[in-house]
């Protein structure tokens, strides 16, 4: 399965320009965790309705495209845990028999991002949110795929991104909790420098957490020499290659 | 645009409509809204009529009880009718080329809700909690791992519009050859979250739905689940068409012109290659919100005309939000799996019959209505949902299946 990736873009507390990530590549470190971006592109009345998460994603999102196509480009937003940490204070009003804010309720959609992200960039195009818990990365890397083969004319901007767990639910889960989002733009095969993607299950169980989350691995080998990267998920293995255009 | 064949090879289901082929599609056709259900225990302070499953599901088996939840249940119900043929599947392609693209908007949120309440009584979570129960991607890892499936596996969470999203990236994925078959739809399941949610949106309705009236003033919720076997051998019921769209308007309301919803539909025709006046029936998304009908209404006129008969069943088994999408193509599935000749038995518009002049005059089904179709029996299913996301599904059958 392969594509063109015609552009990156990735936001991590302090590393926030394509000079940082170039640097973090070469020298990689754990990543803070705690911080998110200001997102200044935003219009004031829609920044205040943005999570954190909301403008982690969205900061990756509008570096990675010209703002005319920031409006055209088809979308994928991709998130293992989405708006769960807002919803655990509704959960909270549920339980306690108390009324739910309207407002916080309509943006706890695991789709939140996306659909934020529509009303700030003027984008009526084909759009899908989804989650596969550690695999979440290589789907929305597949989920643009299947962008693609409905339409392969035109690119898709695929944003994966997470913030850290909140305390009720963040013992139940084995990850690098940092704060971060990494946006590429994908393209069919031929249209700039190629990514290939074979996927083949995991033989055993879940591996210890990695270091940092797979997408900013995968930004890290994009950025080395490497010509290969395998990277082990929950329940597939990815095994990447760099290929020529053409 | 490939122009693969994808067929909807076998569908499993479970609504308030039942879950079994038979009684499904006699209430379905019959229009019995009798299996609604008022409740007086979710919302503080209210009743509201539900769509909920009242028999009981399938326990989760020992080896996943990980993903013990009552989403996972509906899933298991839907999985249980096409069993067979899946685990043909399975052994026909090999585990690694069967993958599962589901669609939710409540995954195990209901569940979580007694491990919160847990820690509001103990302080600490109930120790049986985990994280897989709670977390979108847990539904389609759980319907991977029920069926021994190892291909790609995700969740697809668009609102409102999930299952049907999750029906056209199933049908990518295989035309992509990433998959030979693939495991898709959707379970969503009530909860104190969505329905006490909706109630503060102002969105639910007093008595039940009644969508496309002048006297309608919100929705009713329900849940369902719904699984296809998808492959992309020519055949059958075919899904033929997909369109989608954003809005780029307001995260919980429509745009009123119903611009993203007649991109949709169009993008859904013209990817099927079949012209509007072949469709032989809308199922509409038709939630019976003021906003959601009368821009809805508006597209249909606009991209199909008034004459093609459209309804909403919604009043018959709720809006079961992330499920909507597959339980509305499920229905879909059966009424072009009924087809006698050329006659095609339509699920009626239940309502109050009084019509909203503000509304395009669309033909909404009556009962017993039945459409007279040629070869091939084309049929449209619309879902919009929450942060502008549209979704429209063109399904078929011909005669040479």
């Amino acid at each position: 399965m392969k594509a063109s990736l015609l552009r990156w873009a990735a936001w991590a507390p302090g590393i926030d320009s394509s000079a940082a990530w170039e640097a973090w590549a070469k020298a990689p470190l754990p990543l803070p965790a705690t911080g998110s971006p200001e997102a200044k592109f935003l219009p004031a009345m829609l920044r205040r309705r943005c999570t954190p998460l909301t403008r982690t994603m969205l900061s990756a999102a509008f570096a990675c495209a010209e703002p005319a196509e920031l409006a055209q480009l088809r979308t994928v937003f991709a998130s293992r845990h989405g708006s769960i940490n807002e919803s655990i204070g509704l959960l909270e009003n549920v339980v306690r028999r108390e009324k739910l804010s309207p407002a916080t309720f309509s943006h706890t959609v695991h789709n939140a991002q996306a659909g934020l992200f529509s009303i700030a960039a003027g984008n009526r195009a084909a759009s899908s949110s989804l989650a596969a818990q550690e695999d979440t990365w290589t789907a929305a890397f597949l989920e643009a795929l299947a962008f693609l083969e409905r339409d392969p004319r035109a690119p898709v901007l695929v944003v994966v991104g997470d913030v850290p767990l909140a305390e009720t639910f963040a013992p139940l889960v084995e990850e690098a909790a940092v704060p971060y989002a990494f946006a590429a733009q994908l393209a069919a095969p031929g249209a700039g420098p190629g990514v290939e993607l074979e996927l083949v299950p995991a033989r055993d169980s879940a591996p210890a957490a990695a270091p940092w989350p797979p997408a900013l691995e995968f930004l890290r080998w994009w950025l080395s020499g490497e010509s290969q990267l395998e990277q082990r998920n929950r329940a597939s293995v990815a095994r990447w290659r760099k290929v020529d255009p053409g | 645009m490939s122009g693969a064949p994808c067929r909807l090879a076998a569908l499993g289901q479970v609504s308030a409509l039942g879950r079994t082929r038979a009684d499904v599609y006699a209430r379905l056709c019959a229009g019995d809204a009798s299996r609604l259900t008022l409740d007086s225990e979710r919302v503080p302070e209210r009743s509201l009529w539900l769509g909920e499953v009242r028999e009981p599901l399938p326990a989760i088996p020992a080896p996943l009880a990980r993903f013990a939840c009552r989403n996972n249940q509906l899933a298991l119900a839907a999985l249980e009718p096409i069993a067979a043929e899946v685990q043909a599947a399975v052994a026909r392609f090999g585990p690694a080329r069967v993958g599962v693209v589901v669609g939710t908007s409540t995954s195990g949120v209901g569940d979580a809700e007694a491990a919160i309440a847990h820690r509001e009584r103990t302080g600490v979570l109930a120790h049986e909690f985990f994280y897989d129960q709670l977390e979108f991607g847990g539904l389609a890892r759980f319907v991977a791992e029920a069926i021994g499936a190892k291909g790609p596996a995700y969740t697809l969470s668009t609102a409102c519009s999930s299952g049907g999203r999750a029906l056209a990236s199933a049908r990518a994925l295989v035309a992509l050859r990433a998959c030979d078959a693939v495991v898709s739809g959707a379970a969503d399941s009530l909860c104190g979250l969505t329905t006490n949610g909706f109630a503060a949106l102002g969105a639910l309705s007093a008595a039940v739905t009644n969508p496309c009236s002048a006297n309608r003033d919100g929705l009713t919720l329900g849940e369902a689940g719904a699984l296809f076997l998808v492959t992309g051998e020519p055949g059958g019921i075919q899904l033929l068409g997909v369109g989608d769209s954003s809005e780029a308007h307001h995260m919980s309301a429509p745009d009123p012109e119903g611009r993203g919803a007649e991109t949709a539909m169009r993008d859904a025709l013209a990817d099927a290659g079949v012209a509007a006046a072949e469709i032989a029936y809308v199922n509409l998304h038709g939630t019976g919100t003021p906003q959601n009908d009368v821009m809805e209404a508006a597209a249909v006129a606009r991209v199909l005309g008034t004459n093609v008969p459209c309804s909403s069943t919604k009043p018959l088994v709720g809006h079961t939000l992330g499920a909507a999408g597959a339980i509305e193509a499920a229905f879909c599935w059966l009424v072009l799996a009924e087809r006698h000749g050329d006659a095609l038995a339509l699920p009626p518009h239940v309502w109050d019959g009084a019509r909203d002049p503000a509304l395009a005059p669309i033909h909404l089904v009556a009962k017993g209505e039945v459409a007279r179709v040629g070869a091939r029996a084309l049929v449209m299913t619309n879902s919009f949902g929450f942060g502008g996301n549209n979704c429209t599904l063109v399904l078929g059958a011909s005669d040479s299946r």
